[in-house]
């Protein structure tokens, strides 16, 4: 055997080094890898805005990767760059004009405590609690029990915690920014919700008010068109400055600059007009518009500005430099915790900040119960469990299957409970009503006529979810008095409706069809869909209902980004989808007004459009929750999607736990949130 | 053999180009852009506005057409920036890359070791035993072993070990108590969590080199050069293992060559079972993501090492077999 070397070839050889070059020209041609000597940004001052200019830092150690950024990098940063120019009026103007109404200011722990309190002391103790076996939703009573409970909060002088408990809870995706303006994911809020400074929150039933912690104040002029908070004086960050509001200022103008680029938490914000620091403690917010909705737009995410404002301007992308990159794991933090360990992919750790309940020696603020949280990053649903069970964590979301089929035997409830609570998140099918089959709402309602809800509810759902009835979830307040009553399965009133809209099998082949522009169209559409089996499932038992009544629906399981690229182009017949709940009943508008972002199905009604924006104009909440009632009365009359049904929050804690309780987005996202959650000393 | 390695570079660097050339297009051309899935994007309250949107496209450059995209992104590359993940909060893409290195390896480099040392023992031990009767069992539990697919294997290991036994712990790279232990606790401590991936890594592997070694054994066994070597009165031993081993040997770095690729490659199932931090998920997450500068970055160590593994067998050609010369 002999192995012969290739022959040379000065060609290829050529051609190789004629491409490298010719990349290598391209690319500089491109003026992309600006190298190392990328001069430092200057910062460029905007007086006709009132933006401050500020100090430019250190060159950023990474290279300007575009043609764009090498621009962006030439072009002097300039911080609120995206405002309009204004001039805040002096804080006597403010003062003397606003006629100010006072807005609450509370602890979201008393809140809860009262209301617990209101109810009368739980009928049986934590500990009897915690033997009974949760068998929703064969019976809900055991549940309710736990709730109410092994879900008290501790008292408010802390008797009876153990102060040195560690929480170990289970995310499954990664932190990927502890800078609280770059936050998008879940693991991000609720890593704010532990370590960043904020001066809003909101209760269970999702009202709004200044956190007692946080501010003294909170008013907001009789117009509604300016909000203003005063801070409390023993705010510190957790380097040992003090937190004021030119922090608040200053986040501000960052979100506002067009070279940052915030995922999440710009939206809402750019309503605001400005926002001004009177001094270190007074903040003024001044609105666009005078709307119902401003009170969301007035919770920023707080930087510490005596840190951004010498960094910023190197590197307004907040990670690439190295001194960003230094914060990243490093974080100065506002709020009661601060980051001690951080091993991505792996876990991040968070211990109490004593300076942020003491002040010169004094307690100013309630200690956190907890302290240590230690949170870790599982992605397998399956491991999650066993590692509960075998007690190296304390609390997994779990799924239906775990819930109904893994959480039942004696091993489990040796150290774990469970219970459910009500979320307002709903799945659908979502019709394209710029598609010929489902522009006619008559059409759009026998596809709701032809589904089977029972076959879903009680088999693929295995009995854990009700039936939706519609935009609103019923235990919200924007729900209609006279709500509608959900659909059954009628494939005679399904046909009856097909018939009436032209679909009917006009040449004998068994599927119903239409003359179209001259061109006789079969019913025969694509349903995308999710990859889990519940999706799968549940569009493949709509193909089935619809294969009974002459239409043909092929279902194609969708990797989630293609379908949701799909979605947003509009390319699609029909989708599986589901959403979640803002805080306000107007976070939906973008799923229903005209040529909106989320309104994928391409709905369209003037009506709609204009109730959405006389919602955001009322302030009454009476008058506020007519308005969202016809909103959803008129949608459920015109079935932009068929609703079908609410997924509920499905949890297992540690029996050492106590104090979980749930708000319609789950257990964290409200205040107290995680706040109420403690270990009893006992149980050391 | 200097000149025939500067050829294989060229070469190589050719192929490199076209390779991220076609790959950059593909990814391009796939539906969707590291924007689509953003979370803000599914955030019912805090949507980015349509002009928000074409801002962050702009500022990441996926205004521009892709084949600009691409010399943009060589460019850079060429300078040793292989830019920043998107959805990955502007993480640069080395830092990624290099966060999974260890544990990457700590795996794959250890199962590449162990297949080795067991699998040619095995391999020549079935070879000497062929046709016994537990040659035929240890052969059926290979065959076994190789059919059973890892991730199984896992959740039975792991309900064994950690559930019923508590000998080994469930998942992750280290203990939470892990820096306040003494170095050679750290090591223990490490080693007792990377046990069961690398079970789950090695024994498919083994089943299958040990079995290659054996097929190639029994053919060599037969060629009339080790039939005179036996007649010589050379030693058996000697004879399996300087005379016929030896010839096994070229497939085998073949193979050798073939696997420096799948030292970084990782495996996505089995790292989210053990929620260990290697490449596998972290390529799987970028193409689900589109994170275009992640999946060039890793296709682009991806390449240099399949085409170095190429050469590096090509070169162990040459050594373990001296009829092959590159002059």
């Amino acid at each position: 055997m002999s192995h012969r070397p290739e022959p040379r070839s000065t060609r290829r050889l050529a051609l190789t080094i004629s491409i490298l070059s010719l990349a290598v020209f391209l690319a500089n041609a491109s003026g992309c890898g600006s190298g190392e000597n990328t001069p430092a940004p200057a910062v460029k001052s905007d007086s006709e805005s009132g933006a401050k200019a500020k100090t430019a830092g250190t060159a950023g150690e990474s290279k300007a990767a575009t043609e764009e950024e090498e621009e962006a990098a030439a072009k002097p940063f300039v911080l609120g760059d995206l405002l309009e120019p204004f001039t805040p009026p002096s804080l006597e103007d403010v003062d003397r004009t606003a006629e100010w109404i006072d807005r609450p200011v509370l602890s979201g722990a008393e809140i809860l405590r009262k209301k617990q309190q209101d109810k009368g002391p739980p009928t049986v103790t934590a500990e009897q609690a915690l033997k009974l076996k949760n068998d929703y939703p064969k019976n809900k009573e055991n549940n309710d029990i736990i709730l109410n409970s092994v879900g008290r909060l501790a008292p408010a002088d802390g008797a009876g915690v153990d102060f040195d408990a560690t929480f170990v809870r289970h995310v499954s995706g990664d932190l990927k920014s502890t800078n609280p303006i770059m936050i998008s994911s879940i693991t991000e809020f609720e890593y704010q919700s532990l370590a960043g400074f904020g001066y809003l929150g909101f209760d269970q039933e999702l009202n709004y008010f200044g956190s007692k912690d946080s501010i003294v104040s909170w008013q907001m002029s009789k117009d509604h068109l300016i909000d203003k908070i005063v801070l409390r004086d023993d705010l510190t960050w957790s380097d040992g400055r003090p937190i004021t509001a030119h922090d608040v200022k200053f986040t501000f103008q960052v979100i506002m600059s067009e070279a940052v680029s915030p995922p999440a938490v710009r939206q809402g914000i750019d309503q605001l007009k400005w926002v001004e620091a009177y001094d270190d403690r007074t903040i003024v917010f001044f609105h666009k518009a005078a709307l119902a909705t401003n009170t969301t737009n007035i919770g920023i995410p707080v930087l510490p500005k005596h840190i951004y404002e010498k960094t910023i301007a190197a590197d307004p992308t907040l990670a690439r430099s190295a001194e960003h990159s230094r914060l990243e794991d490093h974080p100065v933090v506002g709020g009661a915790y601060e980051l001690v360990r951080r091993e991505r992919n792996q876990e991040h750790v968070v211990r109490r900040r004593e300076s942020y309940y003491m002040h010169n020696g004094k307690q100013v603020r309630p200690k956190p119960n907890l302290n240590e949280v230690r949170v870790k990053v599982i992605e397998d649903v399956n491991t999650a469990l066993v590692a509960l069970r075998a007690g190296q964590i304390e609390q997994v979301e779990l799924r239906p299957e775990q819930w109904v089929s893994r959480t039942n035997d004696d091993e489990f409830y040796a150290r774990n409970t469970k219970v459910t609570a009500l979320e307002w998140t709903s799945f659908h099918f979502d019709w394209n009503c710029g598609t010929p089959y489902f522009s006619d709402k008559r059409v759009r309602h026998a596809m709701s006529w032809a589904f089977d809800y029972d076959e879903l509810l009680n088999t693929i759902c295995r009995g854990l979810y009700e039936q939706s009835r519609g935009n609103f979830h019923p235990t919200s307040w924007a729900f209609p008095k006279a709500g509608p009553t959900p659909f059954r399965q009628d494939l005679n009133k399904a046909e009856d409706l097909l018939d009436a809209a032209g679909w009917k099998d006009s040449d004998g082949d068994g599927i119903r069809d239409k003359r179209i522009d001259g061109r006789l169209v079969p019913f025969e559409f694509t349903m995308l869909t999710y990859q889990s089996e519940t999706g799968i499932q549940t569009a493949t038992l709509m193909k089935e209902c619809l294969s009974k009544i002459g239409i043909i629906c092929n279902v194609k399981p969708t990797e989630f980004t293609v379908l949701t690229d799909s979605q947003q182009k509009h390319k699609f017949d029909a989708a599986m989808g589901g959403w979640g709940a803002g805080t306000d009943p107007d976070s939906n508008s973008n799923l229903y007004m005209t040529n909106e972002g989320r309104n994928y199905g391409q709905y369209s009604n003037a009506q709609i459009d204009e109730l959405f924006l006389q919602g955001r104009r009322e302030f009454d909440r009476a008058k506020r929750a007519e308005i969202y009632g016809q909103i959803h009365n008129i949608l459920w009359d015109d079935q932009p999607y068929t609703w079908l049904f609410c997924r509920n929050s499905f949890y297992a804690f540690n029996n050492k736990l106590r104090g979980y309780n749930f708000c319609p987005t789950g257990p964290y996202n409200f205040d107290p949130g995680i706040f109420g959650l403690f270990k009893p000393s006992a149980s050391r | 053999m200097v000149h025939y390695l500067i050829r294989r570079l060229l070469l190589g660097i050719f192929t490199l180009l076209l390779i991220t050339f076609v790959v950059y297009a593909l990814i391009r051309h796939m539906p969707g852009t590291p924007l689509t899935t953003d979370p803000a994007m599914m955030n019912p309250s805090r949507m980015p506005s349509p002009e928000d949107i074409e801002r962050r496209a702009k500022l990441y450059g996926l205004d521009k057409p892709w084949h600009i995209a691409y010399f943009i992104w060589l460019g850079n590359t060429l300078q040793g920036d292989l830019g920043n993940s998107i959805p990955k909060n502007n993480a640069p893409v080395t830092r990624l890359i290099a966060e999974r290195v260890p544990a990457t390896l700590m795996l794959s480099v250890t199962s590449l070791l162990l297949t080795y040392l067991l699998s040619i023992p095995i391999g020549l031990w079935a070879t000497v035993k062929s046709g016994s009767f537990a040659e035929r069992v240890v052969s059926t539990a290979l065959y076994m072993l190789y059919s059973m697919p890892a991730f199984v294997a896992a959740l039975y290991l792991q309900l064994l070990f950690y559930s019923r036994l508590g000998w080994l712990p469930l998942f992750g790279m280290r203990s939470d108590n892990y820096e306040t232990l003494s170095a050679s606790a750290q090591l223990w401590d490490l080693f007792k969590h990377a046990l069961l991936p690398v079970i789950c890594f090695t024994y498919g592997s083994l089943a299958y080199y040990s079995r290659f070694i054996y097929a190639n054994m029994q053919e060599t066994v037969r060629q009339d050069y080790v039939r005179t070597a036996r007649a010589k009165g050379v030693p058996p031993a000697r004879v399996i293992w300087h005379h016929a081993f030896r010839n096994t040997l070229i497939p085998l770095v073949t193979l050798m060559g073939l696997t420096l690729p799948s030292l970084l490659g990782g495996a996505v199932i089995l790292e989210q079972i053990f929620s260990w931090p290697g490449m596998g998920r972290l390529y799987f997450e970028a193409i689900g993501q589109r994170d275009y500068e992640t999946i060039m970055g890793l296709t682009l160590m991806f390449s240099i090492l399949t085409l170095g593994g190429q050469l590096l067998a090509d070169v162990l050609y040459a050594i373990v077999d001296p009829r092959v010369t590159y002059n």
